[in-house]
């Protein structure tokens, strides 16, 4: 048997050494793809991110304009974090590299890897929001932000709450009395959708954090929790009273995503924290349309003056070892310049990262919160920035707040837990 | 009447008392309400129109030191101007200091620049000179207050100004009015007289754009108050409503300001408003409610108390009530049942239930619907559209009958369900009146009644019968008698009438006897004469009996036993043998010519060794009976009527006397039959067996072995196992050629067999001639007898002579044979005696004393006794009789024939008497009655006095030969 087995080894041996040879082969040829076909710069992002219309659309502008060539590594979404923070590490990164400011982006030797962008001429016509938001904790300019955006604040029905003769808010006083008044006269000041609507917690930390880097450093290095931060239990607090006092409706427990477009557009409720791009994605005009809506921040009690969070920006960084970065600043400068960003984005709806941006499209409800905007935005710091925070972790034991299975003490222990049983698993500092 | 009244009339008072409590109570709290609106309202005009006041003081104050600041500031240097207004910043609480612009700009001490609106009230300002007061937000958002006045045109840090002005927040406002009042509660607003709001003292700011607007939306206030209170802005005049805001009752208090269209308007919570009076109220009426309380509290206790000792009082009458009551039912035999009309369930029940019809106490709590188990006349008790249709106070009875769980006796109750209404709630209440002993009476009332009806009936169909049946054969005898009398002279014909007027007279005393018989059995007066017999004896009766009778219709008669019956058994010989002989007697009558009639006599499990269970089946094939006349046939005077029937000559008693027999032996008595195929009467009853020792001594006997020759098997097999445990070896074969070799064979060796028996009729070869071989063979000492179920008359000359000593019945009874054989084992004198006997009357040559009252009786008797060779002396009476006995000389009669029923002294009495004397012969001399009293207590009694025998009129020579002979006999051997 033994040997039967040993003739034919032998007789497959010289077959078998020539497919791994030329597999060898392959895997080098790919590797070094972009450089023996001539591409110029090498610019690496998540597949779905590299897709976008506005990217290909600067893509192509590019090299069009150019005449030089760009080698795309488009990386399946589950692979990114970890192929790119392992090229990195070998000296292989790419010479653009298209990153959220987000917590994943520690996986990076930041001062190492890429290069601060502060003295590039693009930057003053970055707005504050997008400006903000590329910043690291010591306030260096990672990127360029090149993305679609948008504002998240509190949409509120101005027609009907003319109607009243009430006025938004521009305190959480303020706020709170707006609910009352809205309340006594059998209105549902606020539609809050605990059913999976999970982006309405962040709102209320993001002042927390963006407001006090420290804070948000302390919190993801472990030296504090959530319930050694007391405007985060006044958060719970408010949003627990809010919904004890019926200004969430009665149905809050069982209103989901679908269910915010009819409450709205039908006028049972009068507000909601939702963000301005939804307006013409999601929403189905009724009895009132998007004209009769307009936009204040947010306030969860966190904030006196309330909040807007900015929108999660892509940025383009350069790879700071790579040989061809000064074509990559280049490239960048291409990309921030007005006439080719106008090009890329045009007819895209979203909020202006750049000052010179013309050709999107941005909502009057924006447009005429900009003063408002520009004093309150943030950026969207918790739920990128703090290690571990999860959306669906933050509407569990909400949920449980709700039912009265937690109280507010408890609710903000059990988000400290889920928070740090999700930094573990990804091995954050304990 | 009056108890109800004692009851509603306390409550009755309570209840008005407490109303009138509460709406004394009501009244007051509305009086106070109102009085403390008023006063609370008026409280609140002043502490707005105080408010009020120091508004309009307040912005006179701004203005006025605006004014007084104006030719300072424009003095002055740049510095100097922002030292100075950064001091009065401090004083005063303004928030900022503008210098304005004719284009309405504005830069603040400390060079901060802005755009004001200023709208309309710009050229009052500037124009008009006049001071102003305005809402503005800044660029920071805030809401501010400003006031300007008018400048001189100056100039600071490079701007030109022609108006200076202070602003406030409105949280620094609020503060600086100092509107505190209502613990915060207070919404105070400075409005235009469109509604607009111009600040509010709300801490943390305001969201009220319009409150006109929002009133529409937000209050109850119609559109008409809305309307006036508009209308009063707009006139300027102040005013007070009273709304609801958000469900909270809200005063509202307006009030021009004094400078334009501005108004101070200030919403409180009507609580807030009244708080200190309401306060005062509150207590009040709580100390008002704590009295009224602690009175009804008091009362009520009272109440409490008094009614738990009465209900106490009341539960123990209740308790003392229920168990007298209790105790009554127990004695009486009607049960008492109180029922919840909705759910039927039990609130009371009277113990005797379980005694009356063995329910326990328990089960018929749980469920009254127990009773339905021993209900026997109806399926459901207390059926609930029935209970219902009982109107209120109303009842209804039911006729019951109940059977007792436990022992089954019958009960019979009359069940009145009363429906009333007690203490408000639906009750039934039921009363099984005990019926039972009024039934048992009405029963046997009733009874009595039929048996009467049945007992007139039958003695009308008796009458009917016996007319017609006693007429019948009394037409015979009396016409027979006539024409007797009229053919005297003609022998033949004497003899042809004298034979049928037998025949008539014969069937009429038959008649007599049944009807007799029957009578007496029927009246209860029946008694059993048990003693011991000999069943092997009474087959043999039966077999002498019937066999003529049968013969005489060429009919077959057998006999068979099956299994092993005991010989000897304790009974009443002469029933059994009534019994039997009315069934065989039928058989034979209604059998038709050539038929047959099987006995079978078969041993039944007995559930004692002391009984035998013994069937006796008499099966014919003749002419059968209907159903209908089975179910019948045992009655009295049933005859089936048809061709056959008609011709058959019967009293119709026979069977109904034999039932009653059979039902008197504790037997049963059944029959099968179809018409034209026969009928098969079974008699089963159960005997008493005689001590083992009596029947052993029929074992003494030096039998040894026997040979037997049947030809068929059971016969043989019958006679093994009748004479198994005997000691008797017994040898079967199956033919007589057999027997002879057997016989001869035993002989040779010289051990002859003790006795042998044949069978007459066996194939090839018979008994007589096996008889005769083996009487050859062996010589005339070995008895051989012959067993036969025929008549063996035909045959016993042949048979005697061919060697036959003695003839057996069948079936073989051990009994019969060591009767039979006994002769052969004793000596041969008696047996010679005896024979020497044969021939001659016994009566011949003997001396009787007859006791007969009635002539004609005596007459015959001497006749016949003087036919038979005797003679006798007459007396007519008993007492006659004894004394004649007595006087005469020991050996001159030879028997007393005694009738019973005489005057001046019975026969029993006179047996008595003779009995008791002191003639030699006193205990002696046999005494015969001679009576028509026939019935087994006659014999007895007959005997109790110490008669020796029993003969019954009419007197049958046959009989008298018998009898006579035997005791004769009897009293030769001494």
């Amino acid at each position: 048997m033994k040997k039967k087995t040993r003739t034919r080894m032998a007789k497959l041996f010289p077959f078998l050494t020539v497919i791994l040879v030329l597999a060898a082969l392959f895997l080098l040829a790919s590797c070094e793809k972009d450089i023996r076909e001539g591409a110029d710069l090498s610019v690496m992002g998540r597949k779905s991110d590299v897709e976008k219309s506005y990217m290909t659309a600067i893509f192509e502008h590019y090299e069009k304009s150019t005449g030089k060539k760009l080698h795309i590594i488009s990386v399946p979404d589950d692979e990114f974090e970890t192929k790119a923070a392992e090229m990195f590490k070998k000296g292989e990164g790419p010479d653009i590299l298209m990153h959220f400011n987000n917590a994943e982006l520690q996986r990076f030797d930041i001062e190492n890897d890429f290069m601060f962008l502060d003295g590039e001429e693009w930057v003053s016509d970055l707005t504050d929001g997008a400006k903000a938001y590329c910043l690291d904790a010591d306030g260096n300019l990672l990127g360029l932000p090149f993305w679609e955006s948008s504002i998240s604040g509190c949409y509120y029905n101005k027609t009907l709450l003319d109607s009243l003769g009430l006025k938004p808010a521009t305190t959480q006083a303020e706020f709170d009395m707006l609910c009352r008044a809205l309340s006594d006269i059998g209105y549902t000041p606020i539609c809050w959708a605990a059913d999976g609507c999970t982006w309405m917690f962040q709102f209320g930390l993001d002042p927390i954090f963006a407001d006090d880097p420290e804070l948000l450093e302390k919190l993801n290095a472990n030296e504090i929790g959530y319930s050694d931060i007391p405007e985060v239990e006044a958060m719970v607090r408010w949003i627990r009273e809010a919904a004890e006092k019926g200004w969430f409706g009665q149905n809050y427990q069982k209103t989901d995503w679908n269910g915010i477009s009819a409450a709205m557009s039908s006028g049972d409720a009068v507000m909601t924290f939702i963000w301005d791009t939804w307006f013409y994605t999601d929403f189905t005009p009724g009895k009132y349309t998007l004209e009769d809506f307009a936009l204040m921040p947010v306030f969860m009690n966190t904030v006196d003056g309330g909040t807007y969070e900015g929108g999660n920006l892509n940025m383009m960084m350069v790879n700071k070892n790579s040989d061809r970065r000064e074509l990559a600043l280049e490239f960048l400068s291409f990309c921030a310049t007005p006439e080719n960003y106008n090009v890329a984005f045009d007819g895209i709806s979203t909020v202006s990262s750049f000052r010179g941006q013309t050709t999107n499209i941005q909502s009057h409800m924006v447009t005429s919160a900009a003063a408002s905007i520009a004093e309150n935005e943030r950026v969207s710091t918790a739920a990128s920035k703090i290690i571990g925070y999860s959306a669906d972790d933050m509407e569990d034991a909400f949920a449980r707040l709700f039912r009265g299975k937690l109280d507010d003490a408890g609710c903000v222990k059990l988000m400290d837990e889920m928070r740090l049983g999700r930094a573990k698993s990804r091995s954050a500092p304990e | 009447m009056k108890r109800w009244l004692g009851k509603i009339v306390p409550v009755f008072l309570l209840t008005a008392v407490a109303v009138s409590a509460v709406l004394i109570g009501a009244v007051y709290y509305n009086f106070m309400s109102q009085k403390i609106y008023e006063d609370s309202t008026g409280y609140l005009s002043e502490i707005y129109g105080q408010v009020n006041r120091s508004f309009a003081t307040f912005v006179e104050k701004n203005w006025g030191v605006l004014d007084g600041w104006n030719g300072y500031i424009s003095s002055c240097s740049d510095s100097e101007a922002e030292k100075f207004l950064k001091n009065r910043q401090e004083y005063w609480g303004f928030s900022e200091f503008y210098f304005l612009a004719a284009d309405k700009s504005y830069i603040t001490p400390d060079g901060k620049t802005g755009q004001m609106q200023l709208d309309d009230t710009w050229d009052d300002l500037v124009t008009g000179g006049e001071p102003v007061m305005i809402s503005e937000k800044l660029a920071d958002g805030q809401d501010t207050v400003v006031f300007a006045v008018p400048s001189e045109h100056g100039e600071y840090k490079g701007t030109e100004f022609d108006a200076i002005a202070v602003s406030y927040t409105n949280a620094a406002l609020a503060e600086s009015l100092n509107v505190d009042a209502f613990s915060g509660n207070a919404k105070c607003f400075i409005i235009r007289n469109d509604g607009d709001v111009l600040l509010s003292t709300q801490a943390g700011g305001s969201v009220f754009g319009n409150y006109l607007v929002y009133l529409r939306a937000a209050s109850d206030l119609g559109e008409e108050n809305i309307s006036a209170m508009e209308a009063d802005w707009k006139n300027g005049e102040s005013g007070l409503l009273r709304c609801e805001i958000g469900g909270v009752s809200h005063c509202l208090l307006y009030q021009p300001v004094g400078y334009r269209d501005f108004y101070l308007l200030s919403s409180v919570p009507q609580s807030a408003v009244s708080a200190g009076f309401l306060s005062v109220q509150n207590t009040t009426m709580l100390v008002l409610a704590i009295i009224f309380t602690l009175v009804g509290a008091t009362v009520i206790a009272v109440v409490i108390v008094r009614s738990r000792r009465q209900s106490r009082i009341n539960k123990t009458e209740l308790q003392y009530r229920e168990r007298m009551f209790d105790v009554l039912s127990n004695s009486v035999d009607d049960i008492f049942i109180m029922l919840d009309s909705e759910k039927q369930t039990v609130d009371y029940i009277s113990p005797n239930i379980e005694r009356l019809l063995g329910i326990t106490l328990q089960e018929a709590r749980g469920n009254i619907r127990v009773l339905e188990k021993c209900a026997v006349n109806y399926n459901v008790i207390f059926p609930r559209s029935e209970l219902e249709a009982i109107p209120l106070n109303g009842n209804r009875y039911w006729e019951c009958e109940y059977m007792h769980q436990s022992t089954g006796e019958r009960r019979w109750y009359r069940m009145t369900i009363y429906r009333m209404e007690i203490g408000g709630v639906r009750k039934y209440i039921v009363v099984m009146s005990d019926r039972t002993l009024d039934q048992q009476m009405n029963q046997k009332l009733r009874e009595a009644l039929d048996a009467a009806k049945s007992a007139n009936e039958a003695k009308s169909n008796f009458l009917s019968n016996m007319s017609h049946d006693i007429r019948t054969p009394m037409n015979a005898i009396v016409g027979f008698s006539v024409l007797l009398e009229k053919d005297a002279e003609d022998p033949e014909r004497v003899k042809e009438y004298t034979r049928k007027i037998m025949a008539s007279s014969h069937h009429l005393l038959s008649l007599i006897n049944d009807v007799l018989d029957m009578s007496k059995i029927e009246s209860g007066k029946t008694s059993l004469n048990i003693d011991r017999f000999s069943l092997p004896e009474l087959l043999e009766e039966l077999n002498i009996i019937l066999m003529p009778q049968a013969r005489a219709k060429a009919q077959s008669f057998t006999i068979h036993v099956n299994g092993a019956p005991p010989e000897l058994i304790l009974g009443d010989k002469l029933r059994l043998n009534q019994i039997l002989i009315n069934l065989l007697s039928n058989a034979v009558k209604y059998t038709p010519e050539g038929g047959e009639i099987e006995f079978t006599v078969s041993t039944l499990p007995s559930p004692s060794p002391q009984y035998a269970r013994l069937r006796f089946a008499v099966r014919d094939n003749g002419i059968g009976m209907s159903e209908e006349f089975q179910q019948q046939v045992f009655l009295p005077f049933s005859r089936e009527i048809n061709s056959v029937t008609n011709k058959i000559q019967g009293t119709g008693l026979g069977m109904a006397i034999t039932k009653n027999l059979v039902d008197l032996m504790g037997g049963i008595i059944n029959v099968q039959s179809a018409p034209g195929k026969g009928s098969t009467f079974t008699v089963e009853l159960t005997f008493s067996l005689p001590d083992k020792e009596e029947e052993e001594q029929w074992y003494r006997r030096k039998v040894t072995r026997i040979l037997a020759a049947d030809d068929e098997e059971d016969v043989c097999l019958n006679i093994r196992e009748a004479l198994n445990g005997s000691g008797v070896d017994v040898t079967t074969v199956t033919d007589g050629a057999s027997a002879v070799e057997l016989a001869l064979a035993a002989h040779g060796k010289g051990r002859d067999y003790d006795i042998i028996l044949l069978d007459w009729k066996m194939p090839e070869m018979d008994g007589v001639e096996t008889a005769r071989r083996i009487r050859d063979g062996v010589g005339k000492d070995i008895p051989i007898l012959v067993l036969t179920s025929y008549d063996w008359t035909e045959i016993e000359t042949e048979a005697r002579r061919a060697g036959i000593n003695a003839f057996m019945p069948k079936p073989f009874f051990a009994s019969t044979f060591w009767h039979t054989v006994k002769p052969f084992f004793i000596s041969h004198s008696e047996g010679a005696v005896k024979e020497a006997d044969e021939g001659e009357s016994p009566l011949s040559g003997k001396l009787f004393l007859v006791a007969e009252d009635n002539e004609l009786n005596a007459e015959i008797l001497t006749e016949m006794l003087g036919i038979e060779g005797a003679e006798c002396n007459l007396t007519s009476n008993g007492l006659e009789a004894a004394e004649k006995f007595i006087s005469t000389e020991p050996g001159h009669y030879d028997m007393i024939l005694m009738d019973v029923q005489m005057p001046v002294m019975n026969g029993y009495d006179a047996t008595r008497k003779i009995r008791a004397s002191s003639h030699p012969e006193a205990k002696t001399i046999p005494i015969v009655a001679m009576t028509a009293n026939t019935f087994a207590e006659d014999v007895r009694d007959a005997f109790d006095a110490g008669m020796n025998g029993h003969l019954a009129k009419p007197i049958d020579m046959n009989a008298v030969r018998e009898l006579v002979g035997r005791i004769l006999d009897e009293r030769g051997k001494g």
